[in-house]
């Protein structure tokens, strides 16, 4: 027997009862969209809180403390390791903070700033990694710089709940970075570096802290280095009663190390294959990827559970299935033993009864799934408009209470199907079993 | 050709541990040639619808084995059965037995869905065979709509719609009246002339008996011409 005739029994039959049949899809959209509503919920969620924060540098970044060797950890990270870094699949950047080793007291327009000291970053690798401004642009040019959030506050600090003056004022400004060197002869010498401030670094997350530091690029640090000819701007110390031997810091030449290394990845997900294989490599770090595992298996553990809950309302519309499936067969029982009496199959009968409970659970998942957007959309709407109005609590504006993703559809129109299957396999089973000649109503 | 070998049927009635088995058929021997007409007769309760489902394959024998078209069926499975039954045997019932929801055209045309045939080849031959039977007119009618002499017609479509070598009829004009009685019988009688199909028939009525080669009477659970039963009748009819 074709699938296309099988079909059109089914359509033959289902029409028969068009008010029964109503009622059994019906309770198997309900089933089915509450199902997908309700899992809903905790995808909506997790995209929100987990995604956010999953986008955050925050999270894609690996923290590198050192090497491992003989002695212990080794934190000398030279160029060649931060290239091996750089090679590992699936990292975006390398970043580096290294702190300028001497204070240059930067002044704009003759006034001095109360800068917390001056870094070298890579503006490239800063570029990708995602450094996070308040105002402005990350640098473009080599001698242009970004201040931080806090630079403006005086000496003496801010009076409690005191804003700090706008940092944006400053950009554009021209900041002088005024580096001293003392000479091997004893002389003391003094450059202006001229930088240009283009951006202002967001504000610390911590109330407490504070940025008023200075982060400069690579040429301006070159330029430093130039003028005092030791890494980093370190001056040299002379010897002296105090100190007989007097520092002398390394020179240009010599091997160099990066300070406050971090790993950024493509992505979170990423996070957790590269900080493995940088250990093995021997690179002590840390990220905070452990931590978010923990808070994706708790999401997961929530939509497993309200999954969980969905389906048993899809179960409760499998008693209305198994209902009119178990109708359908006690009243087609005639029509069934004169089909068998001619010669079909108990297959063919079984198959035309699990088609017809398929195309109910089918059906009931096709209207749910759609009134389970419908629903979705509504919430996304109106939940943020509720909550603004009566709870005064604003929404942040991408926050989704529901997401339906298109994989919970299917697994919901899955569900569904083989709930509707499973309520039908009994009834058909009964009808294969019809007893001909009862149905006949023939004597013996 | 149809062959039955020592074959007994018996039933068992009553609740279960305090069942009672009542024999129904005892040791039939019987043997229908290709294109022959048999018509097996016998009162109420004599075996002879019990031995017309045993051919049909819808209730087994307790013992003993059936033969048709050259296949030995006394052990076939249900769907074995089916398939037996569709490719090889037509069904004629005393209350035809077509589907109420369903057109003339459509219960005409089920033993061809059954076997997959395709939708221009079936509104073919199902046209000719309601053509042939003379209610192609009432195609697109329900059973309801029709006579019942229009309505064994069609039943009698149906059981011929996959040319099936044999025919098994159970009181086929029961439900009619004299005049649909006759063109009934001079339907089939055409058929078995034409075709070569073999019929048998389960009757009380001598005007079917009449168009049989051969009647067979049953008493009792035993053929009448069985050694040492009772016999009532056994004509040959040439």
């Amino acid at each position: 027997m074709k699938f296309t005739d099988q079909f059109r029994f089914v359509r033959q039959n289902m029409k028969k009862n068009k008010t029964r049949l109503f009622m059994t899809v019906l309770a198997t959209a309900m089933g089915c969209s509450f199902l997908i509503v309700l899992a809903s919920v905790g995808f909506g969620l997790q995209k929100s809180i987990v995604d956010n924060i999953v986008g955050d540098r925050m999270v894609t970044a690996i923290d590198v403390f050192g090497i491992e060797s003989d002695s212990g950890i080794d934190q000398s990270i030279g160029l060649d390791q931060v290239a091996f870094l750089r090679s590992v699949d699936h990292v975006k950047a390398v970043t580096y903070r290294n702190p300028v080793r001497q204070p240059l007291d930067p002044t704009v327009d003759g006034v001095p700033a109360h800068s917390g000291g001056v870094l070298n970053v890579d503006f490239d690798a800063e570029t990708k990694a995602g450094f996070g401004l308040s105002a402005g642009r990350l640098p473009q040019a080599g001698d242009e710089a970004i201040v931080g959030y806090h630079i403006r506050v005086p000496a003496e600090g801010l009076k409690p709940n005191e804003e700090p003056p706008a940092a944006e004022d400053w950009l554009g400004l021209t900041m002088n970075l005024n580096a001293a060197q003392i000479g091997k002869d004893g002389t003391k010498k003094t450059t202006a570096i001229p930088v240009k401030i283009v951006g202002i670094a967001s504000k610390p997350t911590r109330e407490w802290m504070t940025d008023s530091r200075v982060y400069i690029g690579n040429e301006t640090m070159n330029e430093i280095e130039r003028f005092t000819g030791t890494q980093w701007g370190e001056p040299r110390t002379l010897p002296s009663e105090e100190n007989k031997e007097g520092y002398e810091p390394p020179g240009l030449q010599d091997t160099r190390h990066f300070n406050e290394i971090q790993v950024i990845a493509n992505s979170a997900d990423r996070v957790k294959g590269i900080s493995e294989q940088i250990r093995k490599a021997g690179y002590y770090n840390h990220s905070i990827a452990d931590e978010l595992e923990q808070v994706n298996l708790v999401f997961l553990i929530m939509k497993i559970g309200l999954v969980f809950v969905g389906t048993i309302a899809v179960l409760i519309a499998s008693i209305g299935i198994y209902n009119t499936m178990t109708m359908a067969v006690t009243e087609r029982a005639q029509d069934i033993g004169i089909m068998k009496a001619i010669g079909a199959h108990p297959s063919a009968i079984r198959r035309i009864f699990l088609l017809e409970s398929a195309m109910i659970g089918v059906l009931g998942a096709v209207i749910g799934t759609a009134v389970a957007y419908l629903i979705s959309i509504a919430v996304n709407a109106g939940l943020p408009f509720i909550i603004e109005s009566f709870m005064e609590e604003q929404v942040p504006a991408d926050f989704r209470f529901s997401w339906i993703p298109p994989y919970l559809a299917v697994l919901a129109g899955t569900i569904s199907l083989a709930v509707a299957l499973l309520s039908g396999s009994r009834p058909a089973g009964r009808a294969t079993r019809i007893d001909v000649l009862r149905a006949l109503r023939r004597d013996m | 050709m149809i062959e039955m070998n020592r074959v007994s049927h018996q039933f068992s009635i009553g609740k279960k541990g305090k069942e009672r088995i009542v024999p129904v058929l005892h040791d039939i021997d019987l043997r229908v040639e290709e294109g022959e007409i048999v018509a097996i007769v016998g009162r109420s309760g004599s075996g002879k619808s019990t031995l017309l489902n045993l051919l049909s394959g819808y209730i087994r024998p307790t013992s003993g084995t059936i033969r048709l078209a050259d296949r030995n069926v006394t052990g076939l499975s249900e769907g074995d059965w089916s398939n037996f039954r569709l490719k090889h045997l037509g069904f004629m019932f005393q209350s035809f037995q077509l589907i109420p929801s369903m057109t003339a055209f459509e219960n005409a045309e089920l033993p061809l869905v059954l076997q997959g045939i395709g939708i221009a080849e079936r509104r073919r031959r199902v046209m000719t065979l309601l053509e042939q039977v003379g209610v192609a007119e009432y195609a697109g009618h329900y059973p309801g709509e029709l006579s019942g002499g229009q309505q064994q017609r069609v039943s009698v479509a149906r059981a011929l719609m996959l040319n099936p070598p044999i025919v098994l009829a159970d009181e086929p004009t029961g439900s009619l009246d004299s005049d649909n009685e006759r063109q009934l019988l001079n339907l089939i009688r055409r058929l078995n002339a034409d075709l070569g199909i073999t019929f048998v028939l389960i009757t009380h009525d001598e005007q079917v008996a009449a168009i049989a080669r051969r009647t067979i009477a049953l008493k009792d659970g035993y053929l009448s011409n069985a050694p040492g039963k009772g016999a009532v009748s056994t004509d040959e009819i040439h």
